[in-house]
């Protein structure tokens, strides 16, 4: 899932200072499963904006509304009596339904309320770990179903590097990040596919990556 | 700051909190009344968001007691 996490409360602050009705919008699918950006997070931030803003001198009139998708405009509609009344929207989704709502009501500035952090997976109650970067090429079918390009510190596609001690990555070694290429290695030998290792690849094609430019895909078969 | 006394709430129990604050009461012990006394099925239904909330309506103080 997209994973996000919350801006500093002070930060918030600077956003929303010149703004005296404020909107807190959440979005009710990614950030809710990660609690960023769910029904919860927008009652507990638009709380602690009051009751900031109120010690500050002088407290705001903050509102809240969650709408199930804020990435689709018609999700959205459901915000658009909230938005007429705000003089500024804080988003509480990632940085596609920050960017779908300012598109969507152009009359009205929406700020990021979460940094948006990657597609990640919860692998315990409380720790997600990234897994996809989206490089457009997927080659998990080559690397035993673990990607080199998200989990690699350097993206490498023939590691592992020098810096891969005991299956540990080098890259802020105290975090203890295993080493995906030692990782890979044991999954491929584990299915008696090491084979795959010795096979020469031509270099891998970006182009369907960021090198691009922004991505869009076109399906017509869908377009109305 | 003398004459300051903090509105304290309190989120008690019913299956043990609250009735020990029952008892108190049967046995005509004091306490303060500047504690306000929220009776909650279990504790276990505590919010983050009751508790902010209980700040934002003006509480100094607030415990949860379960």
């Amino acid at each position: 899932m997209i994973v996000a996490q919350q801006k500093p409360l002070e930060e918030i602050m600077g956003m929303i200072a010149n703004a005296e009705k404020v909107l807190i919008l959440g979005c009710g699918t990614c950030v809710t499963v990660c609690f960023a950006g769910g029904e919860k997070e927008v009652a507990i931030l638009a709380s602690q904006l009051r009751m900031a803003t109120r010690l500050a001198g002088h407290e705001k009139e903050i509102r809240e509304f969650t709408v199930q998708r804020q990435c689709e405009y018609e999700y959205n509609e459901q915000a658009a009596d909230y938005v007429r009344d705000a003089d500024l929207i804080v988003s509480l989704a990632c940085g596609i339904g920050v960017q779908t709502m300012n598109e969507q009501f152009p009359e009205k500035l929406t700020v990021p309320g979460l940094n948006t952090s990657g597609l990640s997976q919860p692998t315990e109650q409380g720790v997600w770990e990234e897994r996809c970067q989206a490089c457009g090429d997927c080659i998990l079918a080559l690397t035993g179903g673990l990607c080199p390009i998200a989990r690699c510190a350097k993206s490498l596609l023939n590691g592992p590097c020098g810096g891969s001690q005991r299956g540990i990555c080098e890259v802020y070694a105290e975090r203890q990040t295993p080493c995906v290429w030692d990782q890979i290695y044991h999954r491929l030998k584990d299915l008696g596919q090491l084979e795959k290792l010795m096979e020469i690849r031509p270099p891998k094609n970006w182009h369907t990556s960021r090198d691009g430019g922004q991505r869009k895909i076109v399906r017509e078969d869908l377009r109305l | 700051m003398i004459d300051y006394e903090p509105q304290v709430l309190a989120f008690a129990c019913h299956y043990c909190a609250y009735a020990a604050a029952d008892l108190a009461g049967s046995m005509r012990l004091n306490y303060p009344p500047n504690v306000k006394v929220l009776h909650l099925p279990c504790t276990g239904k505590v919010d983050v968001i009751y508790l902010l909330r209980a700040f934002e309506k003006g509480a100094d103080a607030v415990f949860v007691a379960g």
